[in-house]
């Protein structure tokens, strides 16, 4: 890897500020727990997608700037340890359009049982709790 | 386009000149808050000259404390700039091609 070309610290101009809310990925998204509108945890957010541009390919001036289309959840531990990131097809997607706020953590307008995110635990629910005895009813 | 294939690309100006890694994307929230949140437009990449890796934002926030830490991180991170969407040429898992004459501005977020 070579040395980086150093910018001049006179050549680096105050910054534009946006009027709205400024999100910096890795800051404010990546790894923080996301909560429904009841506040019950769904998952955490470990990727996000943006809408174009294809990867790679020449951008043309003037060309509108990519959205966030949804924060992603999904197996990533091993990626993390070992490198990459696992197939697009085993990420699950929350679309941002379901976003309701993000502070220290990421809040959603809808109910956990309504996103694909929660499906172990929807599982889970169905098929092992109801074995365990008194795993039907209330805790008394 | 999935985030993490950005984040740790190299920056690279229109001559082919390394000029740091992407250490994070920003992005704004333009329209007034609702119920939910409007679309997340991408105002522009974060480079970092020297690591990609980035802790609780140091760099780009005014937190002092722990003096030590706080010192450190923002050495370590000393030369970091924000580059606009608009002077963005390419954008890829393995780089990022600038525009001619593109413009550095400081990183740092309102505190």
């Amino acid at each position: 890897m070579s040395k980086a070309k150093r910018i001049h610290p006179l050549k680096i101009r105050p910054a534009p500020r946006p009027a709205g809310l400024v999100l910096d990925a890795q800051l404010h998204l990546l790894d923080r727990q996301m909560l429904d509108v009841d506040g019950v945890p769904v998952s955490t957010v470990d990727d996000v997608e943006l809408s174009g541009p294809e990867p790679d390919e020449r951008i043309p001036e003037g060309a509108e700037a990519p959205v966030i289309s949804a924060l992603l959840t999904g197996p990533v531990l091993g990626t993390r340890i070992f490198g990459g990131r696992p197939p697009s097809s085993r990420l699950i997607r929350i679309p941002w359009s379901v976003v309701a706020g993000v502070d220290t953590v990421v809040k959603l307008g809808v109910r956990s049982d309504s996103l694909d995110a929660s499906w172990v635990e929807r599982w889970l629910r169905h098929h092992v709790i109801p074995r365990i005895p008194g795993g039907r009813h209330d805790p008394h | 386009m999935i985030l993490t294939d950005v984040l740790g690309s190299d920056v690279v100006d229109n001559s082919g000149q390394r000029l740091g890694e992407v250490s994070d994307v920003r992005f704004a929230v333009d329209a007034s808050p609702g119920q939910l949140l409007s679309k997340a437009r991408m105002v522009g990449i974060v480079v970092s000259p020297r690591t990609a890796s980035s802790f609780l934002g140091y760099e780009r926030r005014g937190i002092t404390q722990p003096w030590p830490v706080a010192q450190l991180l923002r050495w370590r991170h000393r030369g970091s700039f924000l580059v606009l969407w608009e002077d963005i040429a390419v954008i890829g898992p393995r780089e990022v091609v600038l525009r001619p004459g593109f413009t550095a501005y400081e990183s740092t977020l309102a505190f």
